[in-house]
């Protein structure tokens, strides 16, 4: 049971910005939490060697920190889907923030769908998508 | 057109998906209800789906609903970059074939002309995806008129060197949100100095009209 009603939402509704910690020890615990063990998550000298521009933030890791945003917003909704398309790469140790908003109510199914970025400081965006949501 | 600013008749955001395209997640309504609930300052957009043309969507009933006009266009995949198509025509879509990724830019610049449209590149600033490091490499395309100055998507500063690059062969500059998912729709578009009302009213105003690409804000 979702902690929002579907009535309660409004199309256009942003949820609350977070900025996660992207930090290497947090990058470095997650990837040992899912056995990711690519130098390229965890060591920007390597990443570079590889022709990235620093340690780079798993995709998967991504779409955790987008999930998150949703379920602080709305405890125990469903979330039925998340599709991301990763623009560019968001860097370890960079500074970014999650944004979400509702862009679409389907009364029939009292679903919701969401918009969902991550910005660099620069508000340039690395990572967009939606997610499909069940409240 | 560069020089003064241009008092505007009629704003569009000339580069859109929905998810008509592969990498597309907005549904035309969504950007419809979008641009109406945060009262976003464009008349209307355009989309230009990824290698195709949309000829079988009907957008009047939206149109009607919100009051926002609804064209469709092309983005194609080129020798130099993507470029947007307006003015997609029977005889366009048998002059080349959409689909095809590498395309000849010149003659997709050279048959959309011939067949009453206009080609424009866009995100020319962007790594491999866009016309600039190609002109630097092998020079320019013979008839570009107009490329993109200024694209919501755009990095660093793939914008300024869009502009530097119009700058440089006196091209004219629009500018497109190339929004991909709903909330992205408005963020940048092109300000025209007369009324436009279908798409051969939007190639008419490419060729002829005053404009300049603008970001927009509600």
């Amino acid at each position: 049971m979702s902690a929002r009603s579907y009535e309660s939402v409004e199309f256009g509704e942003d949820l609350p910005e977070v900025e996660p910690d992207v930090g290497m020890e947090n990058v470095k615990r997650f990837c040992r939490s899912a056995m990711m063990y690519g130098p390229r998550f965890t060591d920007h000298e390597k990443a570079k060697k590889e022709g990235l521009p620093s340690a780079i933030v798993p995709g998967i890791m991504s779409q955790g920190l987008l999930g998150a945003i949703i379920h602080n917003w709305a405890p125990g909704c469903t979330i039925k889907s998340i599709d991301t398309v990763f623009r560019a790469p968001l860097s370890v140790d960079s500074k970014p923030t999650c944004r979400a908003v509702v862009t679409d109510k389907d009364d029939d199914t009292h679903s919701i769908e969401i918009d969902l970025t991550i910005v660099n400081e620069a508000g340039e965006t690395r990572v967009l998508g939606t997610a499909k949501v069940e409240l | 057109m560069r020089g003064a600013e241009v008092s505007a008749l009629v704003i569009l955001d000339l580069h859109n998906h929905s998810i008509k395209s592969d990498d597309g997640r907005a549904k035309v309504e969504n950007y419809c209800q979008w641009i109406s609930k945060k009262g976003i300052g464009v008349d209307g957009f355009v989309l230009t789906e990824h290698r195709q043309f949309d000829a079988e969507s009907d957008y009047r009933p939206l149109e009607d609903e919100f009051g926002i006009l609804i064209l469709k266009g092309s983005e194609v995949e080129t020798d130099y970059g993507h470029v947007l198509v307006f003015g997609v025509n029977d005889e366009m879509q048998t002059a080349f074939d959409f689909t095809r990724i590498g395309l000849s830019a010149e003659l997709v610049v050279r048959e959309v002309k011939r067949c009453g449209g206009i080609a424009v590149p866009c995100h020319p600033g962007r790594t491999q995806v866009g016309m600039l490091a190609h002109v630097r490499e092998r020079g320019a395309v013979d008839g570009v008129e107009v490329i993109e100055t200024l694209n919501g998507g755009s990095r660093g500063s793939e914008n300024d060197d869009a502009q530097s690059l119009a700058e440089e062969f006196s091209y004219r500059g629009i500018g497109g949100s190339d929004a991909h998912i709903v909330s992205h729709i408005g963020r940048c578009s092109t300000r025209f100095d007369q009324d436009i009302e279908d798409m051969d009213g939007l190639v008419e105003a490419l060729r002829t009209s005053r404009y300049e690409a603008v970001r927009v804000s509600s």
